[in-house]
């Protein structure tokens, strides 16, 4: 996709890659996350996954029809935007939660900008944080894991806010997902599977994902704990949406920086946010608010990374 | 009289401050969560503008340009400092609810760009009207936004619960909601307005 | 006068109650000049000087002039003075001294002036510091540090917004929301990511 913005004369160099078989290959992606997550809660969380697709799709087809721009619904950026949404949510949200939250991600997050290619923040998270603030207590009540009825319990994350050290949480449980957490953020391996299938594919580089995790992870194990460097940055790598929103968020072309050098910025960026909101905030988790703060400083790392052209 | 009528009205469609002039919105949507906190603050407002509209309009004779932007101030800062005062007298719980946006209606550029576009030109009866329209129009504005914000914020409005079993959206009664609010109805009055050309 | 509450001014100024995204102070001017960058830098940093000195000259009246002859009900009326006249100064100084600096900040001078952020600020710090008619421990400090955090939430905002709005001088944006809704939509997406910092805490 980034060919379409150079412009310049020919030869040019054909990929086989358009923005339509990008989009569905990380929807492809996504699935193994989505597949854990509803082994992990039940029938409830392929619900909100479906609910959040359609009504994402069926938003943008809406407006562009309205609008009478041309229908893209089948390049799969909406898919994505509800799938992203959906692995965003507790699994025990009712349904009305990701359908609303899906038309703000589309409208808001995307059609005021022009639609694909052009907005600034990541949709997905647009949403989020819009729910966030609109219903804090459906978003923060946390189904348990395999437990198909209505047990509540906390995070990881919201434990350790809370205080309680949870020492306790094999890290074997927060790899493969057996913990309280968001539809797609909580089973580690099915993210990583995902997360290779893009690298392989060359679809994203490593410069944003490994610095992000990377920063958080530093910080988290240098102020973690009551003594300078005994943190638990394992625990921190494994909880919350770090692994999600680096691979599949961070990541996300339109709103992170073009440039390698950029990138870097960007990710460590976000792993500063993200570690000084978990361990000083008042939120458990900082990957959306630290995501977005830096979608919308993007402008500016792009302008001061510029590649050199050639001669001048 | 007509002429009169004719600068009152303008006030609240053609030129409202708020929509079309887009002014003084710092205080709009900051104290724009209630319906309650909206009519306060417009009514206020309106007796600022009322009445530094008509001094400036009366002694603008007698100001020498160079300092008539702080005469004009002094004068505004005078009622507003009555309209400080009154509130805090007659009803704390408005003024707290207000806060520091109260003696803020000095700097609202409503006031100030009224005063030096149209007052400071034109005859104390014009000069009345014109206040009159555009402070109705400011209040509203405050009526519309904060309606819209009380009730999807809060589900109530002026504290009475419409909808049994409404889910309150929280954001709107937040500072985020207020800039959505009034980003989507700028937007749509744009879109009435593009439709007629 | 601890770090600790220095640090959360500084937090809560620029991030959690950032002055423009939070307060709505300063709005007009923000959303006027945040189309591109030159302009945007210039208006912050003249806001930030004329915010930090007002902060100053503010608290010092309140306190020796208002304060022991019980006049405070003529705050608004003195502070707006102080400010207005001290933007004039500062206009005159600026315009002999250096004719190229005053032709970047000139004309945002006078607006400042009429700028919410900084009556807003200078109120603030009286609401907050002061108590009973008493100024509260290292008051005078907390004040200048609130003024010169307030101008720094002003930039960042100002800056983001403009990056923001010049790149989207290239896209598509629907004819009704160019400019004005538009910004205020990113405003309200800005202000959401900013309250990611609420509850603050230093142990």
């Amino acid at each position: 996709m980034r060919d379409n913005l150079i412009v310049s004369g020919s030869p040019h160099i054909h990929k086989k890659a358009s923005i339509s078989r990008i989009m569905w290959t990380v929807v492809l992606s996504t699935i193994p996350a989505g597949i854990a997550g509803v082994i992990i809660f039940g029938w409830d969380a392929l619900w909100i996954i479906l609910v959040a697709t359609i009504a994402a799709v069926s938003t943008e087809w809406a407006f562009e029809s309205i609008t009478r721009h041309k229908v893209t619904i089948l390049d799969g950026s909406a898919v994505i935007t509800g799938i992203l949404l959906a692995y965003n949510l507790p699994p025990g949200v009712p349904l009305w939660l990701p359908a609303v939250g899906a038309v703000f991600s589309i409208i808001v997050g995307k059609a005021v900008f022009g639609g694909l290619g052009q907005n600034i923040f990541n949709p997905a998270l647009v949403g989020r944080v819009f729910l966030m603030a609109s219903w804090p207590k459906y978003m923060t009540t946390f189904p348990k894991p395999f437990n198909y009825d209505a047990v509540t319990s906390a995070t990881p994350l919201a434990m350790l806010k809370e205080g309680k050290i949870p020492g306790h949480i094999p890290y074997l449980d927060l790899f493969l997902g057996n913990r309280g957490g968001c539809i797609g953020e909580v089973c580690i391996l099915a993210l990583l599977i995902g997360a290779a299938i893009l690298l392989i594919k060359g679809y994203i580089t490593w410069h944003i994902p490994l610095t992000y995790i990377f920063t958080t992870a530093l910080l988290t194990y240098i102020f973690g704990a009551k003594q300078l460097f005994q943190g638990d940055w394992l625990f921190h790598i494994l909880s919350g949406g770090l692994i999600l929103g680096a691979f599949f968020m961070a990541t996300d072309y339109v709103a992170t920086p073009l440039t390698p050098k950029g990138q870097v910025i960007f990710g460590i960026g976000c792993g500063l946010i993200t570690a000084v909101i978990r361990l000083w905030g008042g939120y458990p988790e900082g990957v959306s608010y630290a995501i977005l703060m830096m979608n919308a400083a993007t402008p500016f790392i792009d302008r001061y990374t510029r590649n050199r052209i050639y001669g001048t | 009289m007509k002429a009169l009528i004719k600068e009152f009205t303008k006030g609240i469609i053609r030129e409202n401050p708020t929509f079309v002039l887009v002014l003084g919105l710092c205080p709009t949507l900051a104290v724009s969560v209630t319906v309650a906190n909206g009519i306060g603050m417009g009514i206020a407002a309106t007796f600022v503008l009322l009445g530094s509209s008509v001094i400036v309009s009366l002694v603008k004779d007698f100001i020498p340009g160079r300092i008539r932007i702080p005469c004009y101030i002094v004068i505004i800062a005078t009622f507003v400092t009555i309209a400080e005062m009154s509130m805090k007298a007659y009803s704390p719980v408005l003024d707290r609810a207000l806060g520091i946006y109260v003696p803020l209606i000095v700097v609202n550029c409503i006031v100030l760009g009224r005063a030096e576009a149209f007052a400071c030109k034109n005859s104390m009866a014009s000069s009345f009207f014109d206040g009159l329209g555009m402070g109705l129009g400011f209040t509203l504005a405050l009526i519309l936004i904060s309606g819209i914000r009380e009730f999807l914020g809060s589900g109530q409005l002026l504290g009475h619960t419409l909808i049994k079993g409404f889910e309150p959206i929280f954001v709107f009664g937040m500072p985020s909601g207020a800039l959505l609010v009034i980003g989507l109805l700028l937007g749509f009055f744009n879109f009435l307005k593009n439709r007629k050309r | 006068m601890n770090i600790q509450e220095f640090l959360t001014i500084f937090i809560s100024a620029v991030f959690i109650y950032n002055v423009i995204l939070s307060r709505f102070l300063g709005l007009c001017s923000f959303i006027a000049i945040s189309k591109e960058t030159k302009p945007a830098l210039a208006m912050s940093f003249a806001v930030l000087f004329v915010i930090t000195m007002s902060s100053i000259i503010t608290w010092l009246v309140y306190r020796f002039m208002l304060l022991p002859f019980n006049l405070t009900y003529l705050r608004t009326i003195s502070f707006i003075l102080v400010i207005a006249t001290f933007v004039q100064l500062v206009e005159m100084v600026v315009r002999k001294s250096s004719l190229q600096l005053y032709r970047a900040f000139g004309i945002y001078l006078p607006l400042i002036t009429v700028n919410c952020a900084v009556l807003g600020v200078a109120v603030l710090n009286i609401d907050m510091f002061f108590a009973n008619g008493k100024q509260l421990a290292g008051s005078f400090y907390y004040s200048i540090f609130q003024g010169i955090c307030v101008g720094l939430g002003y930039t960042l905002a100002m800056l983001l917004m403009s990056g923001i709005r010049e790149r989207l001088e290239l896209c598509d944006i629907p004819r009704s929301l160019k400019d004005f809704p538009l910004a205020f939509i990113i405003a309200a997406i800005l202000s959401l990511s900013f309250m990611g910092f609420s509850g603050f805490k230093f142990y």
